[in-house]
């Protein structure tokens, strides 16, 4: 299988916003995640972001963040790039949110904004908008503890060729007490910029492949889990 | 690159407890859109949904659960290494309900590794697999990440179980966004007003020719195309020049090898809101120009069951190749304007060998898929 270059990287998590060219560390755990707010994400005023519930929010400044790192925040005329996330709980806590506005009234007063939030892929949408995307976007629901679905997915579709340049990554935010029981071990959201595309473009973290069995390598070695792979990224040698 | 071979089906509608009895009903025109008995629905304007007679709690678990039993009762026997891939919006929605409102539910089932981890268990696969959430193309996606898993030869034999239910939480929401027509959804007609819900699931058992021809197993249809893109322009709203669509249809057609005068018949997303309806008329006469070609939806009759809708779509789609008739648009009464495709409350006649099934939802997302029947 061919490799696809990381172009950039961009998360949120419990330490804040972050990408891989300011990054010297990264960690993602399963500790609450700081506000974001629309000035952490965009410097210009930006009429729908303020309005999203905090796991648009996380996932969209994820993607802003992968893409700048990639020197891909602009563009004129849409693209082609697609964007798959791995999750376990997806918007669970958009749920409560809505559902809370379900309750008390008996069906009286739902919130119409937060119900169209209330899938996983609609800060997909958002992003789609905000830079111009329009491959395929999809949210997949993996119980793998390694949140690496969302990659494994990606360098799948680019090898088959049905994107150039694809977003890729992982996003959850903690349950709380609402459901003590449900676990998310990695927190916060998390995207790579991954292509094929050959051209001008910031210097990449190395090239992702998939082994024969499936197993996400980097530059050649096996991978086991997002946290590796990231910091293997980010560790890899690149002019400064 | 490896044929796409759809094996065996299964699916449970509002309009029966298997294939057969919703294919009979389909083809008689009629519906199963109904007052809902699940919750109260006094306080909503509209108060109809396709909903699944006998459905039963067991030990305050979701309802999820029997649909699928009753999807997977008599279901093939999958070959060895099969791979699972789900399809699902919102999973055990009324068990997230009921713990939020206080009452005992199995809190292990809310996130989709519940349902996935079930179905892994009683298909007795090692594997619990991936579940697709593409937003109401979810299942459109889940069968066209299965086939391109064939073909490139990463799976011989992938399952794709597709679910979704009818609760107050969707529903609720798609009333407060006006989207629901009190009087049952009506798709491409001209006095269409928002969507009716339902529920229910389907099963595809896909898996290479080859693989099929070794074990003796013949085939049902193929997957011979499939493409998936965004609009881009609205987080919940169609593209108005379905720029979304025509990309996702114009990709599955050169998957395909064919050109658009080789499609015989469209099965549309076709949900009878307003903006949906135009927006796929827009789109297919881009791509298909004004050759009028037996269109139809099937959610006038079984309601718009979310990331179940493409599956169940794919299954009614190889049975109307293999009997070459279209089902009724069950609601359509009068053409809207601007839609040169046929759409009839009759059966139609397929001339062809491939259907085309379509799907989009909320964030821009849209997919597509051709089939190819197989010559009886």
């Amino acid at each position: 299988m061919t490799g696809s270059v990381v172009a950039g990287i961009g998360w949120v998590t419990s330490q804040g916003p972050g990408r891989g060219r300011e990054a010297r560390e990264f960690s993602m755990t399963s500790g609450p995640i700081p506000p974001v707010t629309r000035e952490d994400v965009f410097p210009e005023p930006n009429l729908r972001f303020g309005r999203l519930p905090q796991y648009s929010r996380v996932g969209l400044a994820a993607v802003a963040f992968a893409l700048r790192d990639a020197g891909m925040e602009h563009w004129e005329t849409k693209r082609s790039a697609g964007i798959v996330a791995s999750t376990r709980t997806g918007c669970l806590a958009t749920d409560i949110e809505y559902y809370d506005t379900v309750l008390p009234e008996g069906g009286g007063l739902p919130s119409p904004i937060l119900f169209s939030c209330t899938l996983p892929t609609c800060f997909l949408g958002e992003a789609a908008i905000q830079f111009g995307l329009t491959g395929p976007t999809l949210i997949v629901n993996d119980p793998a503890e390694d949140a690496l679905s969302g990659v494994r997915m990606a360098l799948e579709s680019l090898s088959w060729g049905e994107s150039d340049t694809m977003l890729a990554g992982h996003i959850d935010l903690p349950a709380g007490p609402a459901f003590p029981g449900i676990r998310t071990p990695l927190a916060g959201g998390l995207f790579m910029v991954l292509t094929n595309a050959r051209g001008p473009s910031a210097p990449g973290y190395g090239t992702l492949d998939l082994s024969e069995g499936g197993a996400v390598r980097h530059d050649g070695i096996e991978i086991a889990g997002l946290n590796e792979l990231v910091r293997a990224c980010i560790a890899f040698p690149r002019p400064s | 690159m490896n044929e796409v071979l759809i094996t065996a089906t299964s699916s449970v509608t509002g309009l029966g407890p298997d294939l057969d009895t919703t294919w009979r009903r389909l083809l008689a025109g009629e519906t199963a859109v109904r007052p809902i008995r699940r919750f109260d629905a006094s306080l909503y304007p509209a108060r109809n949904a396709s909903w699944i007679e006998g459905l039963e709690s067991r030990g305050n678990r979701s309802l999820l659960f029997p649909i699928l039993e009753r999807v997977l009762d008599g279901f093939d026997p999958l070959p060895r290494g099969c791979r699972l891939v789900t399809a699902t919006t919102k999973g055990c929605i009324d068990t997230f309900e009921r713990v939020r409102k206080g009452l005992p539910g199995d809190v292990a089932d809310i996130p989709v590794s519940g349902p996935l981890t079930w179905l892994a268990s009683r298909l007795g696969l090692n594997d619990p697999g991936v579940n697709i959430n593409g937003a109401c193309a979810s299942s459109t996606m889940a069968v066209a990440r299965a086939a391109a898993m064939i073909e490139s030869g990463r799976a011989d034999a992938v399952l794709v179980v597709c679910m979704d239910l009818v609760s107050e939480f969707v529903f609720s929401g798609f009333s407060s966004l006006q989207a629901l027509d009190p009087a049952g959804c009506r798709p491409f007609d001209r006095n269409r007003n928002g969507l009716s819900l339902g529920e229910g699931g389907a099963a595809l058992l896909m898996m290479s020719a080859e693989t099929a021809r070794r074990k003796g197993i013949p085939g049902i249809g193929s997957v011979v195309g499939w493409g998936a893109a965004n609009d881009a322009t609205h987080p919940t709203a169609p593209a108005r020049d379905g720029c979304g669509l025509i990309q996702a249809v114009r990709r599955a057609m050169a998957k395909a090898s064919i050109g658009p005068d080789d499609i015989a018949a469209i099965n549309a997303h076709g949900t009878g809101t307003v903006y949906n309806d135009l927006m796929e008329s827009t789109a297919f006469e881009a791509v298909f120009g004004s050759r009028p070609i037996p269109l139809n939806a099937i959610k006038g009759a079984i309601g718009h069951t979310l990331g179940a809708a493409g599956g169940i779509e794919v299954a009614v789609g190889l049975r109307s190749l293999a009997d070459r008739t279209l089902p009724p648009t069950a609601g359509f009464r009068e053409p809207m304007e601007k839609c040169v495709f046929s759409v009839s409350p009759f059966p139609q006649p397929i001339g062809g060998n491939y259907l085309l099934s379509t799907n989009s939802g909320f964030g821009g997302i849209n997919a597509a898929l051709i089939l190819k029947g197989i010559p009886g």
